[in-house]
């Protein structure tokens, strides 16, 4: 029996049939990535422990009037100019403490120090929970989750002592009601500059790798816990410790 | 008289498109891979602020720890006057909304909390590392903000996102 020819498959609409998928994923996409300020809440306590004394030199306000206006501690600026300010802010008594300026001061911190501090929470918090006093102890413990990543932060710093701004330095947001977002957003997009500045100049130094560099790789991959230390210990170093504060 | 004669046969050869398929393949391939797929399409207007240093959020969205909310002025003018300051709220339409799919800021923690449910078992964090993405128009005011971030509070979701338009990397 002769062998019959297979006849040729008609490959004409293949792709007519790409071009609808291709229009399909065309539509359906966007090229655009979501881009965002991370901001933390904080946690609502039933009865929250009383707040302790706010020295003047620890708080940066930067105040936005309902004309969009700004103000950085009683001073009228432009919104460009955040940054700088909160430059300033980090900065000034960074290198010696300066006890006449207007300025968080810095405080020296060692290794024995920080393990000697955290016997005395770990106890502490021992004590409340006897107590049943619950509120108190989340927050004793959470201080001693934060005391431990600071002990590991400074094991991986080798520099010693390490200088660190006073817990109570905080930039507080003090916007009205009316006060619109896109300038809500500058602000954060101006002391985002400035910490990402402060951050990336620490890290050439230490690391010789940029900031930005450091966060992406400890962002996409959870397993890279040698960045994931190495940006921690730069926030602790250069925390972001932002209060926003509700309008009235 | 002439030597040479005029082929008036000939005719012009197709033209082989035996590889288009491939090209247009490698299209599809190429869009597939450098696009993220529409979250949805909002229900409100909204421009957006811009911004510099912002956080990628799309790492987030791949392990799906991120919610998205819309606030910007209802599509229907008429509508306006319904919500405080103008400004309405789109979310997906996991809880009760009014008829064209706007909400008032009382549902973002009913419509986190149900969402958290949802994916509570594929998600390895607890409701407070869920990222809750604002997108806000450049208009609002930040008072309807911190009524979101009030309510979130309420239910200990207590992270949020500023989404803004990164100046630097487009």
């Amino acid at each position: 029996m002769a062998k019959r020819e297979v006849p040729e498959i008609n490959a004409g609409s293949m792709a007519d049939i790409a071009f609808l998928l291709l229009i399909f994923f065309l539509v359906t996409t966007t090229m655009d990535k979501d881009q965002a300020y991370i901001r933390t809440i904080p946690k609502l306590l039933e009865n929250p422990p009383p707040p302790p004394p706010i020295q003047k030199r620890d708080v940066l306000e930067i105040q936005a009037n309902q004309q969009n206006r700004l103000m950085v501690r009683g001073q009228i600026i432009e919104p460009d100019d955040i940054s700088e300010k909160v430059k300033e802010f980090y900065l000034s008594n960074r290198r010696v403490n300066d006890l006449k300026s207007d300025f968080p001061l810095y405080s020296d911190v060692t290794i024995s120090f920080m393990e000697a501090e955290i016997d005395r929470v770990t106890k502490e918090v021992e004590d409340l929970e006897a107590q049943a006093a619950t509120d108190m102890a989340t927050y004793k413990r959470s201080m001693l989750t934060e005391m431990e990543k600071k002990l590991k932060a400074l094991k991986l710093y080798k520099k010693s002592p390490m200088r660190e701004i006073s817990s109570q330095a905080n930039i507080r947001i003090k916007t009205q009601q009316l006060t619109s977002y896109s300038l809500f957003t500058k602000i954060q997009s101006e002391i985002q500059e400035a910490l990402y500045d402060l951050r990336n100049e620490e890290s050439m130094e230490l690391f010789g790798i940029s900031y930005g560099v450091l966060k992406k790789r400890a962002e996409t991959n959870l397993e890279d816990k040698e960045s994931a230390d190495r940006v921690e210990l730069l926030k602790i170093l250069f925390p972001d410790r932002i209060i926003e504060v509700t309008p009235g | 008289m002439s030597k040479f004669k005029k082929d008036t046969s000939k005719s012009v050869p197709g033209v082989n498109t035996s590889s288009l398929p491939d090209i247009v393949f490698m299209l599809l391939f190429f869009f597939m891979v450098a696009t993220t797929s529409k979250e949805n399409d909002p229900t409100v207007k909204y421009t957006q602020p811009k911004g510099n240093f912002t956080t990628d959020l799309t790492p987030y969205k791949q392990r799906s720890e991120v919610d998205f909310l819309y606030l910007g002025e209802p599509r229907n003018p008429a509508r306006k006057a319904d919500f405080r300051m103008g400004f309405a709220l789109s979310l997906d339409n996991v809880v009760q909304a009014t008829p064209d799919g706007l909400y008032t800021t009382n549902a973002v923690s009913r419509w986190k909390r149900d969402k958290f449910e949802d994916k509570r078992s594929r998600v390895k964090v607890g409701i407070e590392g869920v990222v809750t993405c604002v997108k806000a128009d450049e208009n609002a005011p930040v008072a309807l903000i911190f009524d979101i971030r009030k309510e979130l509070q309420r239910i200990d979701a207590l992270t949020i996102a500023y989404a803004v338009r990164d100046q630097s990397n487009i």
